[in-house]
């Protein structure tokens, strides 16, 4: 699967529950190797978005096609070649991460070794642990190992690192990150604005069954993120400073006692910061970037707290 | 079949690494089959039952209400105990000292007496209707003279009453009929002696109707294979499949190439592996514990596959249903108790009116018992072939609904 090829097209997706609708009217693509995420709040449509690409819901009308496989008529040849964590993942309690992992593995005419595959997510020093002794993070660790050691071409990542503490969410960016180097196409759902600043190239902002916006990650901070702020300490003798500021800054002004200039185009304001830094002395400079929180403020006027509920 | 096979060890090893499930699956069965085996082992009833011997002369009771009360001794399933003829019956009977049910035999003052009346009057009665069925072989002189002898004898005495003793029990006792039983048939034997009958004209032997002598336990094996793989079944099956419906376990399944075929099997098969294995184990610690050498052969094992293949089918449907593991197992006990009260597996189903018989023999329970009986104790394929035609038709109806209402995709809409 190379790199620009499309593995996951849905046009129209729709999903009505009675007089709801899940996902409305939803059309994306999704290229190879890719890290590609469903950014929105609870009950946004997400999980139902990517489990009528896991052939686990039919949807009520719009048509999806993953590897070239329509997923309500060819579900079997889908599922042959997808991995699957889903948001609420659980498999046997009292099997081993090693059993577990095994078990995943027989589902599967061909895929990776199970010890390979435990050594690729630091997994053998649990795999022989029940997996209802393990933590959450191990858990979800071992999620992805059974759906890993089928070799999927697509992994869909329901939810990654929900519940997760900062530093077992960092270690499994990390993972998810080098899946890419294996040709492995990710689609992630999440809440975390951050985890799609850190691991995605390209996202989807779904807000109440409809998504608002499709690109690449960048594309999306610069069209929605707004403004870039360079902040500079001021002490009275800043007019060289200023002097650069405005030269490219749209706006220089005083805030605060500190020397605020406001770009529109981010790269601008990075080469600024680099020649105002050099003249600026002890002063602190602080540049301040947009992300997708930004962006998610913009286009859904509001913001998602932790538990993913929009504030 | 790899993926059965796979998904078949991992739900056994998961099955036996569960503490909770192995005990209540295979060793509860076997405590309780030891301890009803035990308890209902028969032979060895014995009731205990007052005597209140009113009927007393000179300071001491009459010899024939003495012979009563002896006789009462000599029964094996009685024990008789004295209760002193001055005390009130109903006070001491609300004395709580001692442990069951009270009961008490009240012979009352005059007993003696009214014995003695009674049985010359039986007796009088007996040569009168000896007479009258013999008059054609005696001449006229002879039966003038018995007629005379009669009438002296008091024979025409048609206001002699017999003597009356009152079995007092509790309303609640459930031995009461029991004892009654006992105290009817040796009160019936002092009255034979009474008017001198020696060998009765008629008397109750009895025997197995079977050629083996069967104890309690030869009655409770079969029940217990029957109602343990029912259980097994209708609460163990039913609450893993809502289990794994309600973790995601089930739809982590669904989102790899497992087909619902292959699930519906694998479970199905581990069930039915485990009715074997119940069913070896129950035989063997009965046949330890209490000698009984059934050994189920292929018509009892098709059966006990039959029954673990309905009892299965339905704990996947009832699961497919609910989607919470602790509602599931309320749910399967809500079904599994009332039908194995109910399939007469603990008691025979004459005991029960008519409509819930019939109720009962429209159970599959009710069935497998009885073919499990049939076949693995009585040792006979007479009756079986209902047994086989009720559970062949369930099996193959409970199994094909559960591939009916499994989901497999929109799993919650």
């Amino acid at each position: 699967m190379s790199t620009r090829e499309t593995v996951v097209e849905a046009e129209n997706l729709r999903k009505e529950y009675g007089p709801v609708v899940a996902v409305d009217d939803a059309s994306f693509e999704i290229k190879g190797e890719e890290i590609f995420a469903l950014l929105g709040p609870n009950g946004a449509g997400k999980t139902t978005a990517v489990e009528i690409l896991e052939c686990l819901r039919t949807p009520t009308s719009g048509t999806a096609r993953v590897l070239g496989h329509d997923v309500t008529t060819e579900a079997r040849a889908i599922k042959k070649r997808i991995g699957v964590v889903p948001q609420s993942f659980h498999t046997f309690d009292r099997l081993t991460v090693r059993e577990n992992v095994a078990l995943s593995r027989r589902m599967y005419s061909d895929g990776l070794g199970v010890e390979a595959v435990l050594e690729q997510l630091d997994l053998l020093e649990y795999a022989d642990t029940a997996f209802e002794s393990l933590s959450g993070g191990y858990q979800r660790r071992t999620g992805i190992a059974m759906a890993l050691v089928s070799d999927p071409e697509v992994l869909f990542l329901d939810e990654p690192t929900t519940g997760l503490d900062p530093a077992a969410r960092r270690t499994t960016w990390g993972q998810i990150e080098r899946l890419t180097d294996l040709g492995t196409t990710v689609v992630l759902t999440t809440h975390y604005m951050e985890e799609v600043d850190a691991l995605a190239d390209r996202a989807a902002l779904m807000v109440e069954g409809a998504i608002e916006a499709v690109d690449t990650v960048s594309a999306l901070v610069e069209e929605y993120g707004g403004e870039v702020k360079l902040r500079v300490e001021a002490d009275g003798e800043d007019a060289p400073v200023e002097s650069v500021l405005r030269e490219s800054a749209t706006e220089v002004y005083h805030s605060e006692g500190d020397l605020v200039a406001l770009f529109d185009d981010r790269g601008l304001a990075q080469d600024t910061f680099g020649r105002v830094d050099g003249l600026a002395g002890d002063h602190s400079i602080e540049l301040t970037t947009a992300g997708m929180e930004e962006v998610f403020l913009r286009l859904a006027g509001g913001s998602v707290d932790e538990r993913g509920e929009m504030a | 079949m790899r993926r059965t096979g796979a998904l078949l060890l991992a739900l056994s090893k998961d099955w036996l690494r569960n503490k909770e499930a192995v005990f209540f699956a295979l060793l509860f069965p076997i405590i309780l089959l030891v301890i009803f085996s035990t308890v209902f082992a028969g032979g060895s009833a014995e009731f205990t039952v007052y005597v209140q011997n009113n009927d007393i002369e000179n300071g001491e009771p009459t010899a024939l209400s003495e012979a009563l009360v002896e006789s009462l001794n000599e029964t094996d399933a009685l024990t008789v105990r004295e209760l002193d003829a001055d005390r009130n019956v109903s006070t001491w009977a609300r004395e709580d000292d001692s442990r069951g049910s009270k009961r008490v035999l009240v012979i009352p003052d005059g007993f003696a007496h009214n014995v003695q009346a009674s049985a010359g009057q039986a007796r009088i009665d007996v040569t009168q209707s000896t007479v009258s069925q013999f008059q054609d072989r005696l001449n006229d002189s002879d039966r003038a003279r018995i007629e005379r002898g009669l009438d002296r004898a008091g024979g025409n005495n048609s206001t002699v009453a017999g003597a009356e003793v009152t079995l007092l029990t509790a309303s609640d006792d459930e031995a009461a009929p029991a004892v009654r039983g006992v105290v009817d048939s040796v009160v019936s034997g002092f009255n034979d002696e009474a008017v001198g009958i020696e060998e009765p004209p008629s008397r109750v032997t009895t025997g197995n109707l079977s050629q083996t002598s069967l104890g309690s336990v030869d009655y409770y094996l079969p029940a217990f294979i029957a109602a343990v793989v029912m259980i097994n079944g209708l609460i163990t099956m039913t609450t893993v499949v809502a289990g794994f419906n309600s973790d995601g376990t089930l739809k982590r399944l669904v989102a790899t190439p497992l087909r619902k075929r292959d699930w519906i099997l694998a479970n199905v098969i581990q069930q039915t592996l485990l009715a074997l294995v119940v069913t070896g184990v129950m035989v063997l610690v009965a046949h330890l514990l209490f000698g009984v050498t059934a050994v189920p052969g292929p018509l009892s094992l098709s059966l006990i596959v039959l029954g673990a293949l309905t009892f299965a089918g339905l704990g996947m449907v009832l699961g497919s249903f609910v989607e919470d593991a602790d509602v599931a197992t309320s749910l399967g006990n809500a079904i599994a108790f009332p039908m194995m009260f109910l399939a007469g597996v603990f008691w025979e189903i004459e005991l029960m009116p008519d409509y819930l018989q019939t109720v009962a023999e429209l159970l599959p329970l009710y069935h497998f018992h009885r073919g499990l009986r049939q076949l693995m104790i009585l040792e006979t394929t007479e009756g079986t072939m209902i047994p086989f035609a009720f559970l062949g038709a369930s099996a193959v109806l409970s199994v094909g609904l559960a591939v009916a209402v499994t989901g497999w995709r929109d799993f919650g809409d």
